[in-house]
């Protein structure tokens, strides 16, 4: 797999040289994304995904609504008012409001919005779950699923922290974000990344995307956004409970959950051996009891 | 790193979702994967209480060891198959076997599954030539080594179920693995003392049907005992409510606590002090709740972890360790 990629389009699109056997992600600054929902076009595209069901979701502009077997990015938009009513007065389980609910018939005061996609986690929980091995790391430590080899046992879904990998209805196998396998294999960057017209999603190189990311941390604070951090790189929320870090990550303005994301998810795996051990332990009680029950001298 | 977190940043979760979306897609597992969940169980346990009762007393116990090596058989055989019909590429079954991924208690629990599948058909085919002969001689011995890993991988099968579940990220099955694993092993040894006592009664063993009523009756009281710290370890994790107020809530609670726990332990006990043991009737009765409860346990507890998983603030909620308090502490 040292195969070096003779033709680096990425070099000119995304000054990232692709090599085998380097980490590469995503980068995805919220502060950036106007809502073009260009990047989701770009998926459908390219990878050749079927477009689903369409109708008006009634939530702001998210027609989209979730990221699927066959849609592989998706555009959030969270409408927040300054009164504090929107999605974050809703903490208290009532209905959420819209926009032209209440006093304010107006346009919301801020527009968060955040292009989602598969994490590519580092201990990614999809791969741990699945028994066939159709789920891998690649040369360039993104995670991909084999369909190939995938028989839909659907252990992945459930176990993905992020809700993000799902079965196809029609053929039965897992499907996700690859982040454009064979492009990087063809020195391209992702199609995604290349369409953004604001650099919302930035393909590279985990260390050089870090380092960009955390430039733009300090550059935003300096200039006031306080808010502004880094969501998925190693230490940060999103990158908890032993994922170690999200190859794809985030820096949002807002509480995780206001993105639809854990603060602090954790890895599955790590929860086998105390449901295991304390199973058979339990067993191993109840068989020392049977034991002596069975070896008693009859009684009658 | 949350450089300089804001107040709205550091302070404790309150609920804010999005557009009251479903943060986790649940798994598509229906009855097929509980059903299995508690035939894994029952089978699994018969053949861990044959072979305690083959080493007690093998000639007292033949009659026994005959029912469970035949259970462990027709368990592994059915639930498998319905392993194959919940894939949705059923044709690609044996890719189960293809890696072998310790992280994963769907990849080791298909291997748990297959030795156990295995040696239980051994034992039930040397049951079935019988020891006349050299070779039924010499199948009855081989059949009684195999027994003792038809045990032993018996004990996993009855048990991985509960890592199956737990290593996922659907809040209900991920909030207690510890719980889940001892309610899983207790269910499953009361389920499967009740099915051999079943057998041993309708064969008027009454003997022996008696000792595998104590063994159901102290895996109920065990079972019930966890259940009750269960419900209130749920409660500090997060998830009072999805337990009590949906149908599959209703299910797991009416089948942990009643069927598979107040009325056959009342049943047994019932039994032994009334009728000193000698009512097979009453003996019936609690195994037959054992049983229906186990499934109606597995049933509720798959239901619950599907539903939770669409449940953002029972997710959220639960996805707050350290994290925020370390933030509110610091500053
Ligand atoms: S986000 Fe989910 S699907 Fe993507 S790598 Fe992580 S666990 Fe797998
Ligand atoms: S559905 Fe396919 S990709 Fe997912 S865990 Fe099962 S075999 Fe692996």
């Amino acid at each position: 797999m040292n195969a070096t990629i003779d033709r680096q389009e990425a070099l000119a699109t995304a000054e990232t040289r692709i090599e085998p056997g380097k980490r590469y992600g995503f980068f995805t600054d919220t502060t950036l994304c106007i809502g073009c929902k260009a990047c989701e076009v770009a998926c459908k595209e390219w990878n050749q995904l079927p477009a689903e069901d369409m109708a008006l979701s009634g939530t702001s502009y998210d027609n989209t609504e979730r990221l699927s077997a066959t849609t592989w990015r998706h555009v959030r938009f969270v409408e927040q008012m300054a009164d504090g009513s929107g999605e974050r007065a809703a903490g208290d389980g009532s209905a959420v409001p819209r926009p032209g609910d209440g006093p304010h018939n107006a346009a919301p005061d801020r527009w968060l919005m955040m292009s989602d996609v598969c994490k590519h986690c580092s201990n990614a929980p999809c791969l741990e779950a699945c028994p066939t091995g159709a789920i891998f790391k690649t040369e360039f430590d993104t995670v991909v699923v084999q369909q190939d080899i995938c028989n839909g046992c659907g252990y992945c879904v459930p176990a993905c922290p992020f809700g993000v990998v799902e079965i196809d209805q029609l053929d039965g196998k897992a499907h996700k974000c690859t982040l454009c396998y064979d492009r990087l294999k063809g020195g391209l960057e992702p199609a995604c990344a290349k369409a953004c017209p604001t650099d919302s999603i930035v393909f590279g190189e985990l260390g050089a995307l870090d380092r960009r990311a955390n430039e733009r941390v300090r550059e935003l604070h300096a200039r006031g956004v306080e808010d502004a951090y880094l969501y998925g790189t190693p230490g940060s929320p999103g990158a908890t409970g032993g994922l170690e870090r999200l190859n794809a990550f985030f820096l949002l303005l807002d509480r995780p959950e206001v993105y639809n994301l854990p603060a602090a998810p954790s890895r599955p795996a790590s929860r086998i051996l105390p449901a295991l051990g304390a199973g058979l332990a339990a067993v191993a009680a109840l068989a020392c009891l049977a034991g002596s029950i069975f070896a008693e001298r009859p009684r009658r | 790193m949350l450089d300089r977190p804001t107040e709205r940043l550091a302070r404790p979760y309150s609920g804010e979702t999005y557009y009251e979306r479903a943060p986790l897609k649940p798994a598509h597992w229906d009855w097929t994967v509980s059903s299995y969940i508690f035939l894994a169980g029952l089978g699994g346990a018969a053949q861990g209480l044959a072979t305690l009762a083959r080493f007690a007393d093998a000639r007292q116990f033949a009659g026994l060891v005959r029912n469970a090596r035949h259970l462990g058989t027709a368990a592994s055989a059915l639930g498998a198959a319905l392993l194959v019909l919940d894939l949705k590429t059923p044709g690609r079954w044996y890719n189960m076997l293809r890696i072998v991924r310790p992280t994963s208690p769907m990849s080791f629990g298909s291997y748990i599954l297959t030795a156990f599948g295995g040696l239980s058909a051994f034992t039930s085919f040397s049951e079935m030539v019988g020891r006349r002969g050299l070779v039924g001689r010499m199948l009855a011995r081989l059949a009684g080594i195999a027994q003792i890993g038809a045990g032993v991988t018996g004990a996993g099968a009855s048990t991985y179920t509960a890592s199956l579940l737990s290593a996922t990220s659907s809040p209900f099955w991920a909030a207690t693995p510890r719980h889940l694993g001892v309610m899983f092993g207790t269910s499953a040894v009361a389920c499967a003392a009740a099915a051999l006592s079943l057998g041993e009664r309708w064969a008027g063993r009454h003997a022996s049907g008696r000792r595998l009523d104590d063994i159901a009756f102290f895996a109920t009281a065990a079972h019930l005992l966890a259940s009750l710290s269960w419900t209130r370890r749920l409660k500090r994790e997060g998830i009072p409510e999805a337990v009590t107020s949906s149908p599959s809530g209703r299910t797991l609670n009416t089948g942990e606590m009643l069927v598979a726990g107040a009325v056959p332990l009342a049943a047994y006990a019932l039994n032994r002090v009334a009728t000193s043991n000698r009512d097979p009737a009453l003996s019936v009765i609690g195994s037959v709740a054992i049983l229906a409860g186990g499934l109606m346990l597995r049933h509720g507890a798959l239901g619950l972890g599907k539903e939770t998983a669409e449940q953002p603030r029972t997710y959220f909620g639960r996805a707050q360790p350290a994290q925020s308090k370390r933030l509110r502490d610091r500053r």
